[in-house]
């Protein structure tokens, strides 16, 4: 029993070690993402993406996201005004942009919104929002 | 022999006391009430010629407002209902979206009750007109006969705020969205009075709310019989 435990651990430590750095990265990005998730989008969006009824558009399995991944980065620092239709549904609620995000706090947002609730698209690295946030059209 | 008599004595005693305690305590939560929020005053009041001591409970003062399909919303239309208010603004983005999406479940908790309603009065009348406040209560899906979102003149909407639910309403520049607003909920019996006051933020405080409005039916139920 005692072995068995031990060659547990061995494994627990090697596969530890085996996360790259590029997974570490990732679960960084994730994990403030979602703190700023919860501070600035939760309460219309909702806790677990859903949107609200035909009010707040949902942002689980939404195809304007998988769609649109540069105009998303800019919507969050810009704003979004107009009609926008995600999945089928047509949402014409203002969304009010929040300047004061960083560069750093989009592409933290993005990884965690891209990556919960059924989304899967990896780590949106800061250069990518940088590149992407210099050329939105306000 | 004196002390296991006395012993005896207290033992029953005590398992007396426990059953009693334990019934009234059952009585007690069968005949559950809720309590009549705000100040009130003792008047004297003549009945069949006696003088007698009235109690003057806290009520909401007679308002006129109108709905999300132009209809007029006032402490007459309300009479005989019982009702949740709040007060709320379309493009509010900070406490407004949890609120409403906790006064969703207040909504549909109440869809088997016909005389219990929602009054969510906005305190950006200038921006919320009629049209708003329709297209804002459809793309939530709800009914205004169960759910009114009311308008109106904005210093009335404001004073009712604040002198009779006792709720800040207030206009502030420096605030992120412009205006500064409590997120309670309260709720008002049939003579207009405040029997709750609840957080409706909070997911917990909204199941005692939806609690609290089968105990007030089940007030006015047993007035009935």
């Amino acid at each position: 029993m005692p072995k068995r435990l031990t060659k547990w651990l061995l494994t627990a430590v090697l596969l530890y070690g085996c996360t790259t750095a590029q997974e570490r990265k990732f679960k960084q990005y994730y994990l403030q993402g979602q703190l700023l998730y919860e501070k600035h989008c939760s309460n219309c969006h909702q806790p677990n993406g859903s949107g609200l009824k035909n009010l707040y558009p949902p942002l689980a399995l939404s195809d304007f996201l998988k769609n649109n991944p540069e105009k998303t980065l800019c919507l969050m620092r810009h704003g979004l005004t107009g009609e926008v239709v995600v999945n089928n549904i047509t949402f014409n609620q203002p969304m009010p942009g929040i300047p004061s995000l960083t560069d750093l706090e989009i592409a933290e947002i993005a990884t965690y919104i891209y990556n919960s609730w059924g989304n899967k698209r990896g780590l949106v690295e800061v250069q990518e929002a940088e590149r992407v946030l210099r050329s939105c059209i306000e | 022999m004196n002390d296991f008599l006395i012993n005896t004595m207290a033992y029953r005693f005590s398992v007396w006391l426990v059953v009693t305690l334990n019934l009234l305590a059952c009585q007690s939560s069968k005949n559950e009430k809720l309590p009549i929020l705000g100040e009130r005053k003792l008047d004297v009041v003549e009945v069949n010629g006696k003088k007698q001591i009235d109690t003057v409970y806290h009520t909401i003062a007679p308002f006129s407002f109108i709905d999300q399909d132009s209809q007029s919303v006032t402490h007459r239309t309300l009479t005989g209902k019982i009702y949740v208010a709040d007060f709320f603004f379309t493009s509010c983005r900070t406490i407004c979206p949890i609120m409403k999406t906790q006064m969703l479940r207040v909504y549909d908790s109440i869809q088997k009750y016909d005389d219990v309603v929602i009054v969510s009065h906005t305190i950006d009348p200038e921006h919320d007109d009629v049209a708003r406040l329709h297209d804002f209560a459809a793309k939530l899906g709800v009914k205004s006969s169960k759910w009114h979102f009311v308008t109106g003149e904005k210093d009335s909407i404001y004073n009712l705020a604040q002198t009779s639910y006792f709720l800040t309403a207030l206009e502030d520049k420096s605030e992120p969205d412009g205006f500064i607003h409590s997120g309670a909920f309260l709720l008002i019996d049939k003579k207009r009075r405040i029997r709750g006051k609840y957080d409706g933020t909070s997911e917990e405080d909204v199941n005692r709310l939806i609690k609290d409005i089968g105990i007030l039916r089940k007030e006015y139920a047993q007035k009935a019989n």
